[in-house]
């Protein structure tokens, strides 16, 4: 049987909490069992009563989860006073055993401040647990926390109003803060040596690793690489990466020697877990062999801020001989429009041709909200989604897409990245109109369906 | 950077050039040596997808004998193996010249360690 540990939560990226729990707990294999009741789960409250087997899993929680703020060992709970101390006093068998630890103790509320006086009170009323060790501020080896939680408060309170009123009640015995403050700030852009304009946001790199299922021995690979802000989060997490990027100054930066990815990775530390960046076109792509990595990372070219592109001519047109170039003048080489819809397909398609069995490919896919259904998400077969999970910026959306390349299949070919390939892996799909099928179109027309005459 | 397990993967994909395209030949290279990780999970579970053969010549190519002409069976893989495979393919870091095929020519050149496998519209 598991024990009861709390976890305090981030209120941020409340769609993330599950899914990264998820990949957390079966990148180190272990069991985590989530509350019966809905209104237990809901992500959007700060705290939630998990059930592990030991305090090594939640460390391990609070290394890794992003969300994360801290894990405690769940002690008591109530959603009043007297059934908090109920609930506390009939665990007694697990914290009798701390009583001559030196220890420490915290009162504090979410959405509220507690008076002082009261905060006295309330650790004066868990004198019943006769805890006789000396009393440390700093270096306790015991810290016991008493929380409330509070609804938020819409209006300009007083940060004590309606003290007392709480939603629920929690006691527990720290086991580790989660690293994710730190992580955060750690690989925050403004503080990055090198870094552009769509380079991606420190903590959805770090979720997004996670995801991926980062660790020491694997490969991961983001086709799409940019700047690299998902290739130092995973490399940081242990793995080997590789990036690739169709526009070389993207990853070189304006006459920078080393390149600006490579002084961002040593920045880092992470600069020798960095395999290569490369220039190429992800559909004009170099790979000898398939069913080589471990995970894609990646975040696509959404076309709002610079529409994707892939070499080729637009219409058929004769083709001048021109002389090779020697580096990535980008101007040199000819490029045309790459749908979204078509992107993501293949994509997909990619993914389950490089991942190895097991393999996972995490990406965005940009949606226009009203328009989205969860046919959006290419599915063909080899491939299964894992989690799906939205950042709704008001009128548009995007979702960090968690899909797997199944393990018991065969061996698949290169994809082609023609729309007679696409056709026949993905029948319909390929050519339905959906959420992202046109974005950058409705994204300029402020989503409004394409033909709406009104307004 | 290109160390030689990325150039292990990677073949010529111009239009047309489908045989011989692989192992890319360096050419005027200039080269790093610095140290990586050991990790052995990470080189045995690789090792099945390497080209082998490819390794061994473009490793002599660039000065280095350290690896045997036929990979040893699983089981007898000794760390004396282990590292100097660890050595060859993350290791040697070509940071510039140019990678060119075989079969078509075509150069990919390599500058600030990044090679550039872009193709002009007559090689799509
Ligand atoms: C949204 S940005 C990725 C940003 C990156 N995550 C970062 O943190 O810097 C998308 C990238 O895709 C690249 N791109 C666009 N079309 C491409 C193609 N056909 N093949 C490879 N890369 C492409 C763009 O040059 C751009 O750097
Ligand atoms: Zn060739």
């Amino acid at each position: 049987m598991g024990r009861k540990y709390l976890i305090y939560y981030a209120i941020a990226h409340a769609e993330f909490r599950f899914p990264e729990l998820q990949s957390i707990s079966e990148l180190f294999g272990f069991q985590v069992s989530l509350p019966d009741s809905e209104e237990d789960r809901d992500p959007t409250r700060p705290f939630m009563i998990v059930e592990l087997d030991e305090d090594r899993h939640a460390r391990l929680l609070a290394q890794r989860c992003i969300l994360v703020k801290a894990i405690y060992e769940l002690l008591g709970e109530g959603v009043t006073y007297e059934q908090l101390h109920a609930s506390t006093k009939s665990n007694k068998s697990i914290w009798d055993k701390y009583q001559q630890n030196s220890f420490r103790f915290e009162v504090t509320a979410v959405n509220h401040t507690i008076p002082s006086e009261r905060k006295v009170k309330i650790m004066e009323d868990f004198e019943y647990m006769e805890f006789q060790g000396p009393i440390t501020l700093a270096d306790a080896s015991v810290v016991l926390t008493y929380f409330e939680e509070y609804p938020i408060k819409h209006t300009l309170r007083k940060r004590t109003e309606g003290d007392g009123d709480f939603d629920r009640a929690f006691f527990g015995r720290l086991i580790e803060e989660g690293a994710c403050r730190s992580l955060k700030h750690k690989f925050d852009v403004k503080q990055r040596v090198y870094y552009g304009n769509t380079t991606m946001d420190a903590e959805i790199s770090l979720l997004m690793a996670n995801q991926a299922l980062a660790a020491p021995g694997k490969l991961i690979y983001d086709p799409y690489c940019g700047t690299g802000s998902m290739l130092f989060t995973s490399a940081f997490f242990g793995a080997m990466v590789f990036g690739s990027d169709i526009d070389g100054r993207q990853m070189r930066g304006k006459n920078l020697n080393p390149p600006g990815i490579f002084q961002s990775a040593d920045q880092y530390g992470v600069l020798n877990r960095i395999l290569d960046c490369c220039t190429f076109d992800i559909t004009r792509n170099p790979f000898r062999t398939g069913g080589i990595l471990d995970a894609i990372v990646s975040d696509p070219p959404y076309g709002v801020r610079a529409g994707a592109k892939r070499l080729g001519r637009a219409k058929e047109r004769p083709v001048p001989r021109a002389p090779l170039e020697t580096y990535e003048n980008t101007t040199s080489y000819v490029r045309k429009p790459y749908e979204l819809g078509d992107l993501t397909a293949d994509l997909v398609l990619l993914a389950r041709y490089l991942l190895r069995p097991g393999g996972r490919l995490v990406w965005f896919l940009p949606t226009a909200s009203e328009e989205y259904q969860d046919v959006d998400i290419p599915v063909c077969e080899g491939m299964e989604l894992v989690a799906n999970s939205e950042q709704n910026f008001g009128k548009w959306g995007r979702r960090l897409i968690t899909m797997r390349k199944s393990t018991n299949c065969p061996e698949y070919p290169p994809p082609s990245f023609d729309p007679a390939y696409r056709m026949a892996e993905l029948g319909d799909q390929a050519t339905a109109p959906s959420g992202h099928r046109g974005f950058r179109e409705k994204y300029f027309a402020g989503f409004k369906k394409i033909g709406d005459s009104s307004n | 950077m290109v160390r030689l397990i990325t150039h292990n993967l990677l073949a010529c994909h111009v239009r047309g050039c489908t045989t011989n395209n692989f192992p890319l030949a360096f050419k005027d290279v200039e080269i790093q040596l610095r140290e990586a990780e050991f990790n052995q999970d990470f080189l045995r579970g690789f090792l099945p997808k390497l080209e082998w053969r490819a390794l061994v010549d473009t490793a002599k190519s660039l000065n280095d004998q350290s690896l045997p002409d036929t990979p040893p069976a699983p089981e007898q893989m000794d760390t004396e193996f282990l590292k100097a495979l660890h050595h060859v393919l993350l290791e040697i870091h070509v940071e510039e010249g140019a990678m060119v095929c075989a079969n078509c020519g075509h150069v990919y050149p390599i500058s600030n360690g990044i090679p550039n496998m872009l193709l002009q519209e007559h090689e799509l």
